[in-house]
């Protein structure tokens, strides 16, 4: 895996335009503990220069992650991700078992992260069970069509430990974007907090904020 | 927008888009054929691929006796190309000479031909296949204002985004298209929804048909879906030989999905849009 085990990190998704993206990252403050996703719609409005533009703009030598959301031909995905300059990844974990397993091991083949999303799947450790081997990161998710119909919902923060004692894997958790359900993540052992909403778009406090986030993910 | 008494054949394109173009060029005009841009395609190009696509179809589909044969670089090695639509440009040229022959009575049939599908235009039917998981708005929005006339969703997506999916396609004018790839009741699926989709495709993936060449796909569902939702149309994915395709059309699928044969044979996209054309009745 290319992040580092004892670090916890940031991860910013990008989901409004390019010029926004750009605007965003030149931004963010600079630290190793933040990595920049491009995210699912700016890829699927913008195609794979979504993430090559985010990957130029970015600080030399700065995770990009690609929130392809795969969920069939996974060597299509991760090898188009890759060239457009990704260190990492997403697929479903929703895919057929066969996907999944394809996906993790073209990551690995290549040297870049692999990044199972577990949106909308109720048990993720039976997930992990059925494949050859485990992906280098799991996302635990609330999506947000649920978070904005289901209020009730919550992130099931109580999987990160459960995954942790299984699987000797990176978890991120993506879907609270308050500072409060960041700490509640942290305290419940995330690696890796996913957040998109405060940076939708750019704004004078979004170093700030990023600064913010920051503080308390450690 | 489809005609619920017609049988259509879906073809799914993911080559690069100079390389589709001409292969939307070289497709026989029928009402029957439904134009997909592929998955991979919008993740490489964005929602351009869905307004290309539609352009090149439009254009094929509107104005045929405009048609111009693009060569391109697996057409120039071809010699014998069957297009009818050469042989329609050479027409004209062919009526100013008095003589008889064969061969003029070939192209009087030609002509007979050009004429029938003058007198046939259909409106373009061009499928984003999004495979929305989340943001169910943003996506349909973006696909309808590229030009879709239908988008997919997953039917594994969270129970909020498959609803919100379909209200928004309903609202907006465009089909929506449950895509129940590795879902082993689908039937389970549809009954939690507060409306049906218009369109359920019934899908084995690439990935699982490659690795798992016994997993089939679930022709048994259609008749099943069919009873309790007469309203929905099923479409059949993942099938790719003619006899997996007589199969999806025999089990009463209203729409086969077919991608692989065309995408690998590019040179031979008129043939087996033809075979495929007389299959799906």
């Amino acid at each position: 895996m290319i992040l580092k085990r004892k670090k916890k990190y940031l991860q910013i998704a990008l989901n409004s335009t390019p010029y926004e993206a750009r605007e965003i990252i030149t931004r963010l403050p600079f630290s190793e503990r933040i990595l920049i996703e491009a995210g699912t719609p700016l890829i699927k409005i913008y195609g794979r220069r979504a993430i090559s533009e985010i990957k130029d703009t970015a600080p030399e030598g700065s995770y990009i992650v690609a929130d392809t959301k795969c969920v069939d031909l996974a060597l299509r995905d991760v090898n188009m991700a890759a060239e457009a300059g990704a260190r990492a990844v997403t697929c479903l974990g929703v895919a057929p078992v066969e996907t999944i397993n394809r996906f993790i091991e073209e990551c690995q083949k290549i040297g870049i992260d692999s990044m199972v999303d577990m949106m909308n799947v109720e048990d993720p450790v039976s997930v992990l069970k059925e494949l050859k081997k485990p992906p280098d990161i799991v996302v635990l998710h609330r999506g947000v069509d649920e978070t904005e119909f289901s209020k009730e919902k919550q992130i099931p923060f109580y999987q990160i430990n459960q995954i942790k004692d299984n699987f000797d894997i990176f978890v991120s958790v993506a879907g609270g974007d308050t500072i409060d359900e960041v700490q509640r993540a942290m305290l419940n052992g995330a690696d890796i907090i996913v957040v998109w909403r405060a940076f939708y778009q750019s704004t004078a406090e979004t170093s700030k904020l990023a600064e913010e986030f920051l503080k308390e993910i450690r | 927008m489809l005609n619920r008494r017609q049988k259509y054949l879906q073809i799914a394109f993911n080559r690069t888009l100079e390389e589709v173009a001409v292969m939307i060029n070289s497709l026989p005009l029928s009402k029957r054929i439904i134009i997909e841009a592929g998955y991979p395609l919008i993740k490489t190009y964005g929602t351009y691929a869905i307004s290309a696509i539609n352009n090149f179809w439009e254009q094929r589909v509107l104005t045929p006796n405009n048609y111009k044969f693009k060569k391109s670089f697996w057409a120039r090695g071809i010699k014998s190309w069957p297009s009818l639509f050469e042989a329609l440009l050479k027409t004209e040229e062919l009526e100013e000479s008095e003589s008889i022959s064969p061969k003029e009575e070939r192209f009087r049939k030609i002509e007979k031909k050009k004429s029938e599908i003058e007198k046939t235009p259909f409106i373009p039917y061009i499928i984003a296949d999004l495979k929305c998981m989340d943001r169910a708005f943003t996506e349909v929005e973006a696909a309808a204002s590229a030009g879709a006339s239908a988008a997919t969703c997953l039917g594994l997506a969270p129970l909020e985004t498959v609803n919100e999916f379909i209200r928004k396609c309903e609202e907006i004018g465009i089909d929506s298209i449950l895509d129940m790839m590795n879902i082993e009741y689908p039937f389970e699926i549809l009954s939690k929804l507060i409306q049906p989709p218009k369109i359920v495709m019934l899908h084995r993936g690439v990935d699982e048909g490659e690795e798992n060449k016994e997993k089939e796909v679930p022709y048994h569902e259609i008749e099943r879906i069919k009873s309790v939702y007469d309203d929905v149309l099923i479409a059949v994915a993942g099938g790719e030989t003619i006899n997996e395709v007589i199969t999806g059309a025999f089990n009463d699928a209203d729409i086969i999905v077919v991608w692989r044969l065309f995408n690998e044979n590019p040179e031979r996209v008129t043939t087996i849009t033809d075979e495929f054309l007389k299959e799906v009745k």
